[in-house]
């Protein structure tokens, strides 16, 4: 039993609602003063929503917190910092043309009208130093590499005075090496007797990292475990609630001619930086080519590329021999180029529209679906059942705007409307990201199919692990450039790791 | 405290009533101004519904304002929805009436009414049409922001006009006024109802608008196109929608609607050019479309409610004696009260005490 005196945190029976779902079903949670407490559940399982709540951007419809003995009522981030509560979100809350000062200062009421930068940076230093990283508290956010970023999130809630640190997937955007460092230092921090509430999806780092484990499923609390006390597959069970599958079954590649070429690719990303530096890369039909690397390596860019939506400034892309360097997207799908982008809203749907008129956004201008200037909307609805039909995707309401289907289902639509169209090669990016394991299963079982139809596929994924289970070889991609191609059976994390992070060169 | 938390969908029930509540509370707030100004609140509502709906007479003048705001604001749902935002159309409308007043006044004058009437309105549109492809076709190649590039070009066509006016279109026997000379009866679009009404038969072009707008939105390619576009450009570049080519042609639509009411009222209702062509139904039509969630149809009726309150604001004018102002803050309340309703409409209120701890 743990005495009242050394729990920092109670959540009793936090119930959230949201229309049509409990996102927080009488969920309890309690953290300890100095420990690493682990977060445990798939996407949509409620672990941000409680989180959420914690750091007052929802307030619950029932239950109650408890911080070191007393109730408290926490109604915005503000009275959450106030309690020592910070959050550091899986997309920072930085402004990326201020400074680390000018970042960590902002919205920090104890600042007078006049700023002492100096004393400021002096004491993110000081921070910096206690947990052994170094920051340039001068420097601007966009010069920060990623695990940069994060640290002054890190630095941001400490300069706050929070003993209670909770972190949302801050793997996710990390190699492994710099999901190590991240991890020593919070064990310092714990050390110093923070608390950490640790949010992820991912069972091998929640084991390494965590003293103990909360898994919530579906908007309940499965149970908190001491992680000396559980395995990794125990855990599984107990998140998913069925045994997973750890392996997909995949057949002997068949790899067939040249379908993708691209050539020296030049690029810029948005802010005119280079993002691709003299990139190549080629895909064979019947295979699956991994590109595993750490966001903002110009994964983004070389996808757009392909599909024609970025414009090239050196190299050349050719697909089944044909020049498409910088092709318009219209002629590319008609190369048989398809695309699965990260963004499901911000790319391949129009979440405003309904399922049926995003169905048939590669179809309508085909004979079968247009009379003159008018579009049959008739044969449209009929196309978007038969879609809808094969991929078994659950749409209440056919002329309901897309975005109210789950992130499963829009992605299924996607894939169902770009697989469709019989793509020579199929692009991917972040294919399953936010995804349950369900609707995950699924998209990786269908591009297995696609690379057994001989199309093919170039996966872009940040999870590792997604890219050793589905890709028949592995490419890795820093600062612009493929500094290594792997075979996948023989593929050693370690190395790989080592190259997302620049350390390592091609060894092809 | 007030805590915002966003709706997932909004039921319909608050679509049909939240609305209706933000035009009483509008008028309320309208009615405190007026007690202020010492008059009776709901004396000047009665003038306002008598001046806007009391006679055949004075409906008729009411829409006779409401043509050019439904013609507008027509072209207007359909730009706003490619996110193309056109507050231009003063300038258009200016431009349209400039273009066709041109035939009306230095046209051969033998040509058939109905030759040159069609001629008339075919330059009108182009003009606005025009008007409305300069920044679009900024916005296309150099990415000029067309909220600016349409407001200066409003300006321009303003002094345009000026300078026609005070210039080579003043009419010699003006007496110095900035006037043109008046229309001929052969350029005077015809009126449709016995005088003094001068309702005239832009009322058709207006309605059929609307309805060829309604059709391209909702059932044509190219309105499919321009609602993708308009939700999300990177998915219309990606299904390989010439972004350019469709809101040029879309400004271009609604640039040619504006050019349309501004020479029709012109040539219809003051069958004379000059400094005042009632060009600001151009910003009007603009809350019309707002208002009318972009959707053609219900812009009809809604450009008649706003061209009654007008209509009605005259008569509170002359009648009343109350300054034509008090029109304006009735407007300007019940516009207020509407936007404020879209919060409720969008976003879950409620009211939370602030914490003491």
């Amino acid at each position: 039993m743990e005495g009242q005196e050394q729990l920092m945190l109670v959540m009793n029976n936090i119930t959230k609602r949201f229309p049509g779902i409990m996102a927080n079903n009488h969920v309890n949670f309690a953290l300890r003063k100095g420990e690493i407490h682990a977060l445990l559940g798939e996407n949509g399982a409620g672990k941000s929503t409680l989180m959420n709540v914690l750091d007052g951007i929802y307030y619950p419809d029932e239950g109650e917190i408890v911080i070191e003995g007393d109730r408290v009522d926490l109604r915005s981030p503000l009275d959450s910092m106030k309690h020592g509560i910070g959050m550091i979100h899986q997309h920072f809350m930085l402004v990326d043309s201020l400074s680390v000062i000018e970042n960590v200062i902002l919205g920090l009421e104890s600042q007078g009208f006049y700023i002492n930068k100096k004393s400021v940076a002096g004491r993110i230093k000081a921070i910096a130093t206690k947990y052994n990283f170094r920051v340039d508290p001068y420097a601007k956010i966009w010069q920060l590499s990623v695990g940069e970023q994060q640290r002054v999130e890190i630095i941001k809630t400490l300069f706050k005075g929070a003993r209670i640190l909770i972190l949302d997937e801050p793997t996710s955007v990390l190699t492994p090496q710099e999901s190590e460092e991240l991890f020593g230092i919070l064990r310092e921090m714990k050390s110093e007797g923070k608390s950490i509430i640790f949010i992820s999806h991912k069972l091998g780092e929640v084991m390494s990292v965590s003293d103990r484990i909360t898994v919530l499923r579906k908007g309940r609390l499965m149970g908190t475990v001491d992680t000396a006390s559980i395995t990794e597959r125990e855990l599984a069970k107990m998140m998913i609630g069925r045994d997973v599958l750890f392996r997909l079954e995949r057949g002997d590649i068949e790899q067939g001619r040249e379908v993708l070429r691209v050539e020296d690719a030049q690029a810029y990303n948005d802010r005119g930086i280079m993002a691709l530096d003299k990139l190549s890369i080629a895909v064979h039909g019947g295979e699956i080519v991994g590109v595993a690397g750490v966001a903002g390596n110009g994964q983004v860019e070389l996808a757009e590329c392909i599909t024609g939506l970025r414009h090239l400034v050196g190299g050349h892309i050719t697909v089944e021999g044909i020049d498409v360097t910088n092709a318009s997207p219209c002629t590319l799908v008609s190369a048989g180029v398809n695309y699965i982008p990260a963004d499901r809203l911000g790319v391949g749907l129009v979440p405003n529209l309904s399922t049926v008129e995003n169905a048939m956004l590669r179809k309508y201008k085909q004979k079968s679906m247009r009379r003159g200037t008018f579009i049959d909307y008739g044969a449209a609805c009929a196309y978007a059942d038969g879609l809808i039909e094969k991929f078994d995707i659950a749409v209440p309401l056919k002329n309901a705007p897309v975005k109210v289907l789950s992130g499963g289902n829009m992605q299924k639509l996607l894939l169902a409307r770009e697989i469709d169209e019989n793509p020579r090669l199929l692009i991917a990016e972040h294919p399953t990201r936010g995804l349950d394991v369900g609707a995950t299963e699924f998209v990786r079982k269908t591009l297995l199919e696609q690379r057994d139809h001989g199309v093919a596929v170039l996966l872009i994924s940040e999870d590792l692990d997604e890219i050793l289970m589905v890709a028949d070889r592995i490419a890795v991609m820093y600062e612009g450039r493929i500094v290594g191609i792997v075979d996948a059976h023989h593929a050693d994390i370690a190395q790989i790791g080592l190259m997302m992070a620049g350390a390592v060169g091609a060894k092809t | 405290m007030l805590r915002f938390e966003k709706r997932d969908k909004t039921p319909v029930r608050l679509r049909v009533l939240v609305p209706i509540c933000s035009v009483l509370l509008g008028l309320f707030v309208g009615s405190v101004v007026m007690l202020f100004a010492r008059v009776n609140p709901l004396r000047v509502y009665g003038a306002v519904v008598k001046g806007a709906f009391g006679s055949a007479y004075t409906f008729s003048e009411t829409l006779v304002i409401a043509v050019p705001l439904i013609l507008i604001s027509a072209g207007l749902c359909l730009v706003y929805r490619m996110k193309f935002f056109n507050i231009g159309a003063k300038g258009q409308y200016i431009m349209g009436a400039i273009c066709g007043s041109y035939l009306a006044l230095f046209g051969p004058a033998t040509m058939p009414r109905p030759l040159l009437l069609t001629l008339m309105m075919v330059l009108g549109t182009i003009g606005g049409a025009l008007w409305a492809i300069i920044p679009a076709l900024l916005k296309a190649y150099w990415n000029v922001n067309e909220v600016i590039a349409t407001l200066l070009l409003n300006y321009i066509a303003s002094y345009i006009l000026w300078y026609l006016m005070y210039g080579t279109w003043r009419d010699q026997r003006s007496h110095g006024f900035p006037l043109s000379k008046s229309f001929a009866l052969n350029a005077q679009l015809p009126r449709i109802l016995p005088a003094p009404s001068r309702l005239h038969i832009g009322l058709f072009f207006g309605l059929v608008a609307a309805g060829i707008v309604w059709i391209i939105i909702r059932k044509t390619r190219f309105g499919y196109e321009g609602r993708v576009l308009g939700e999300n450009e990177r998915a219309a570049r990606y299904a390989g929608i010439n972004v350019f080519k469709t809101i040029i042609i879309a400004a271009a639509i609604s640039g040619g609607l504006a050019g349309l009411a501004g020479i029709a009222h012109t040539s219809a209702v003051l069958r004379i050019l000059q400094l005042e062509i009632n060009s600001d139904y151009g910003y009007t039509a603009i809350i019309a479309a707002w208002l009318a969630g972009l959707d053609p149809l219900v812009a009809v009726g809604v450009s008649v409610l706003l061209a009654a309150l007008e209509a009605g604001g005259y008569q509170i004018q002359i009648v009343m004696r109350v300054p034509f102002g008090i029109v304006g803050v009735i407007e300007s309340a019940i516009l207020f009260c509407l936007l404020a309703g879209e919060i409720v409409t969008h976003y879950r209120v409620s009211l939370t005490r602030r914490l003491t701890a």
